[in-house]
């Protein structure tokens, strides 16, 4: 080291300041985003924990913590309502999930099949993408209502039903309809990402399953499934991971209802922090479904190393 | 190779209907607007509306505070995004193109932080923002909204640094040009597709978001749009006309965004899915 160092002299010290410049400019400029990051997801996630195990009061001169242990937790899960939640908040998310994939992949597959509309269909889809959720859900809420919506009008005019439907009033219905609105919404992401999926599929695949004699049917099932696993497996980890948030359409268009049907664990974390004040608690709902959420990665991820195997290393 | 008729006319069949499916609710939000009240709640509904009028739209702009609420949503996302842009691009050139330590440990822990719901971090940043006593405030917004869109803005545009050749920055440096003026006067403009990338995923998400404005922003002259529309009732019935109207207004900018950067969302949809 020393001999090399003393053979190469100035130049080797040279670029060592050079080296050190580029090491102190670096996290210069890290720096700021390093500080946002940290104030606005680091420390209050730290912060959550810490308020999750202690009964905090809102009182005039500020918040009050007085240490409870696991108080918090055995509340929340001693409570029927918190596992409704967790219920509705899982067969929720991987019901409309499931179903965004199928609809997603037929229609990126119809997408990859026609030669016009292309680009004004991703016109079309990027819009309900980009649209707030909150309108989205008030179009719905109009459509469903049970004295004067659409969607009775339709039914009738088909024969269908005989007598107006209120779509929200009853729970099944209700899960149902949240459900219709969120694939509405969230199906064109998907498509998305299967389209592209799809484009890099080789197409000397197709010609090779072509001069095997395969069918459509066994070309789409030994050539596209397969190459198209990675993308399928990704957009469902991202939509999985919105679907456990879901707030702002039952917020607007159920209210969790009817009674609590529709409460998700975003409602019930919202409603026990900012409508009934209960900090603590609050603080372990939080806490809870950040473990429930990084528990789903885990699994979704190890069935999708399963399903995807070796060459998506 | 041309697809077969048949897969192609079931191609057609399949997207007619998804295209329609998805344009139906816009068609009849936007007719809706347009009705006076007694036919929006008359049934059955007539499918194309009888009587034209303005009167929601008077409403929702003059009697209520939509003009307001655009205002707020504007001002939020558009600050939001310009300071994501320079925090994400700085840390994205640092991670791609600069010799600091731990970088993958950096972009996993920035993965793992996108997981995070907001739910964690809602009530301490409440608390912190009542404290200091900036509930019902610009900034309030503004700096969750910039953490949240870090994570993605960093990876987006790391990729795109390090898609420029790195000769190019031992060239800058040769010339005796700094770190901050290779990064700037070279790199930057080099990667404007991300830039504009990332610019519309954090407009789009600061734009959508409703969670934090609700809890944070909830003043009448403090909302946000998603908070404005949701919170928006009336006494009796719910108000349809004046949301749809204050709607329409809303989302005509998100359908000018869309056509124009359509190339660079899917790009950016892509990526998040093909490299994150």
């Amino acid at each position: 080291m020393a001999m090399e160092a003393a053979s190469t002299g100035k130049k080797e010290r040279r670029s060592g300041i050079l080296q050190r410049t580029d090491v102190r400019a670096g996290w210069g400029l890290l720096t700021p985003a390093g500080i946002v990051i940290l104030a606005v997801t680091i420390f209050p996630i730290i912060y959550s924990l810490f308020m999750s195990f202690n009964n905090i009061q809102l009182t005039t001169n500020g918040f009050q913590f007085t240490f409870t242990g696991l108080q918090n937790y055995k509340d929340v899960y001693s409570a029927p309502l918190f596992w409704h939640s967790v219920g509705f908040t899982i067969y929720y998310s991987v019901i409309t999930v499931a179903v965004e994939l199928f609809f997603g992949l037929l229609i990126a597959l119809a997408i990859q099949n026609v030669e016009r509309l292309k680009s004004i269909s991703i016109i079309v889809m990027l819009i309900p993408w980009a649209l707030i959720t909150v309108i989205s859900a008030q179009m719905w809420g109009y459509i469903y209502n049970g004295v004067y919506g659409v969607l009775n009008a339709i039914l009738q005019g088909l024969h269908i039903i005989h007598t107006q439907v209120n779509w929200l009033g009853q729970p099944f219905t209700a899960v149902v309809s949240l459900m219709i609105a969120d694939i509405w919404k969230t199906t064109p992401f998907v498509v998305i990402i299967l389209l592209s999926g799809l484009q890099m599929i080789p197409k000397d695949y197709y010609e090779a399953a072509l001069i095997d004699g395969a069918n459509a049917w066994q070309s789409f099932w030994n050539v596209t499934f397969p190459q198209l696993r990675g993308s399928i497996a990704l957009a469902g980890l991202f939509r999985i991971l919105q679907a456990f948030g879901i707030f702002d359409l039952p917020f607007v268009l159920t209210q969790g209802g009817p009674g609590t049907t529709t409460t998700s664990l975003a409602m019930l974390g919202e409603e026990t922090l900012f409508t009934n004040l209960h900090f603590g608690l609050g603080a372990a709902v939080a806490i809870s479904t950040v473990i429930l959420i990084l528990g789903a990665c885990l699994i979704f991820l190890s069935a999708f190393r399963g399903m995807v195997g070796e060459e998506a290393q | 190779m041309t697809k077969p008729l048949s897969k192609r006319i079931l191609g057609y069949v399949v997207l007619i209907a998804f295209l329609i499916a998805i344009l139906l609710p816009f068609y009849w939000m936007f007719v809706s607007s347009f009705e006076p009240n007694t036919d929006i709640s008359s049934y059955p509904p007539a499918y194309f509306p009888k009587h034209w009028t303005f009167q929601h739209y008077a409403e929702a702009f003059g009697q209520f505070h939509f003009g307001r609420y655009i205002l707020n949503s504007v001002i939020v996302a558009v600050i939001s995004t310009f300071i994501v842009l320079a925090f994400s691009s700085m840390a994205g050139f640092a991670i791609a193109r600069l010799p600091v330590k731990g970088k993958r440990p950096m972009l996993i822990f920035l993965l793992i932080i996108s997981v995070f719901p907001p739910l964690v971090v809602i009530t301490p940043l409440y608390m912190l923002l009542r404290d200091v006593g900036w509930l019902d405030s610009y900034q309030a917004l503004i700096i969750p909204y910039t953490a949240f869109n870090l994570p993605f803005a960093i990876w987006i545009l790391r990729n795109y640094f390090l898609q420029v050749p790195g000769a190019l920055f031992e060239a800058a440096k040769i010339d005796g040009s700094s770190v901050f003026t290779a990064f700037w006067r070279i790199f930057l403009p080099l990667t404007t597709p991300g830039l504009f990338t990332a610019a519309v995923f954090t407009f789009v998400a600061c734009w959508t978001e409703f969670f934090m404005a609700l809890v944070f922003n909830p003043s009448n002259t403090m909302r946000t749009i998603p908070v404005g529309i949701a919170l928006f009732s009336g006494q009796y019935t719910v108000p349809y006309g004046t949301i749809f109207a204050g709607s329409v207004v809303s989302i005509v900018p998100i359908v000018l965004l869309v056509i124009i950067f359509r190339k660079w969302i899917v790009s950016g949809l892509t990526q998040g899915a093909v490299k994150g």
